[in-house]
């Protein structure tokens, strides 16, 4: 069991990595911001008092919330265009993927924000002439965001992990660089090694960086 | 923009995708027994005072929360035979890499319960002569166990969704087949939304219940 270990045939390819590192970061990135809008108007849908916003919004939370990440995947990379008739890129499809994904669990982070809020408050504000926007925008949200900090840095978080999912649809993100460099190299304890703790270096610099954020935020409350 | 279903299709690869499912639940129970058992022992570890066991379970428990499950997948396949000098199957790779990621979250749900008892009733049990693990199994674990439920529900809902990586292995579980099944007959929208579907109704009564059980303590707090 004796193992030659050889990092510098991995670190010859880094620049490979760091392009999968970009595109891991891009992915994360452009999914969070789309999955924050699709999970705010799902929790919106999710509060209304018609039904027939309710229903599909709980249908749709629901749907995602209890089915592997990695069916959506391909779903939005196989299933979808024949329905619609076009394909994807797997950047699109992925995309697709983690924000509606994501959006199902950021529509839970705004819902419980906002239904934090008593009632009361929701009543004090139409009584004094304000209406549906207004209360939500100027004393609703302004109260429920800072409690919706912690959920939402945990589900950017998770979303961040899930990314790697993208490399199954040949999305060159960090796993997917990672089996090239392990294709041309033939190394796939160092590659693997290697890209296990750049994933580590960017999610526990996150979680930490977030972590402050919120301990800031909590105490400016 | 006119598709016509081929539900025959369905009916067809419905014996494989049950065989798929089996493998699914079996890869799901495996590691949910091992991950609590290790999670227990390594909480253990984590709540211990003494440097050489507290350390390497903070370790343990931070490297597998910060890297992608697909990614600690993929090294326990492709890299860790190459220091364990021997081949692994997919299925244990699988269950191995899926128990020890487990148990990494699993040991911070119980290290939560354990240091959420005031310190007090340890030295009250030690003054009336308990040891550590009477004390343990006596006084702490039956105040905890209970408020634990719901983190280890979600535990083992987010497991079910994990389990489906395993198809990048090739493990033939439901998720695989579902592919296999796809690209055989052509036809990945009925075969992908069916293996959705069966999904859903895998994990959706673990999010019903886990639902319940929350809401019925913080009804009794």
């Amino acid at each position: 069991m004796q193992y030659r270990w050889d990092f510098p045939a991995v670190w010859n390819h880094l620049d490979m990595l760091i392009v999968g590192l970009i595109g891991t970061v891009e992915l994360a990135l452009v999914s969070i911001v789309l999955g924050v809008i699709v999970g705010f108007v799902v929790a919106l849908m999710r509060l209304s008092h018609r039904r027939a916003l309710r229903t599909p919004a709980t249908a749709f939370v629901e749907f995602y919330r209890n089915t592997p990440p990695i069916v959506h995947f391909f779903w939005f990379f196989y299933a979808l265009p024949i329905v619609i008739g076009l394909s994807f890129e797997p950047f699109t499809a992925a995309v697709l993927a983690l924000s509606t994904q994501s959006g199902a669990f950021y529509a839970e982070v705004f819902r419980g924000g906002i239904v934090s809020i008593e009632r009361g408050q929701w009543e004090g504000a139409k009584a004094l002439g304000m209406n549906y926007r207004a209360v939500l925008r100027r004393v609703i949200l302004p109260q429920a965001l800072r409690r919706m900090v912690a959920p939402f840095v945990d589900r950017s978080f998770e979303l961040t992990k899930t990314t790697a999912l993208a490399s199954s649809l040949a999305y060159a993100e960090l796993l997917y660089q990672a089996m090239q460099v392990n294709s041309i190299t033939y190394r796939p304890m160092e590659v693997y090694t290697t890209i296990a703790i750049m994933y580590f270096i960017v999610l526990f610099a996150a979680s930490n960086l977030m972590r402050l954020v919120e301990y800031r935020l909590s105490r400016v409350g | 923009m006119e598709y016509t279903w081929d539900f025959k299709v369905i009916l067809d690869s419905f014996p494989l995708l049950l065989r798929g499912l089996v493998v699914t639940i079996e890869l799901w129970i495996l590691a949910f027994a091992i991950g609590l058992s290790l999670g227990f022992a390594v909480s253990l570890a984590r709540v211990s005072s003494r440097g050489w066991l507290n350390g390497p379970a903070i370790g343990y428990v931070e490297l597998f929360r910060n890297t992608p499950v697909l990614v600690q997948l993929i090294w326990f396949y492709y890299a860790f035979p190459i220091v364990l000098g021997a081949q692994l199957s997919p299925f244990t790779a699988a269950a191995l890499s899926l128990t020890l990621n487990t148990s990494a979250y699993c040991a911070e749900i119980f290290r939560g319960g354990i240091v959420s008892i005031a310190r007090g009733q340890w030295e009250g049990a030690k003054a009336i002569g308990m040891t550590r693990a009477m004390t343990m199994r006596r006084v702490i674990l039956p105040q905890v166990l209970k408020r634990m439920l719901p983190a280890f529900t979600n535990r083992g809902i987010e497991l079910a969704k994990v389990t489906s990586l395993a198809s990048l292995l090739a493990v033939n579980e439901l998720m695989y087949q579902g592919r296999l099944l796809s690209s055989t007959y052509y036809r990945p929208l009925e075969i992908l939304t069916v293996v959705a579907l069966v999904y859903f109704v895998l994990i959706y009564p673990g999010s019903y219940l886990s639902a319940r059980i929350e809401r019925r303590l913080a009804a009794r707090d």
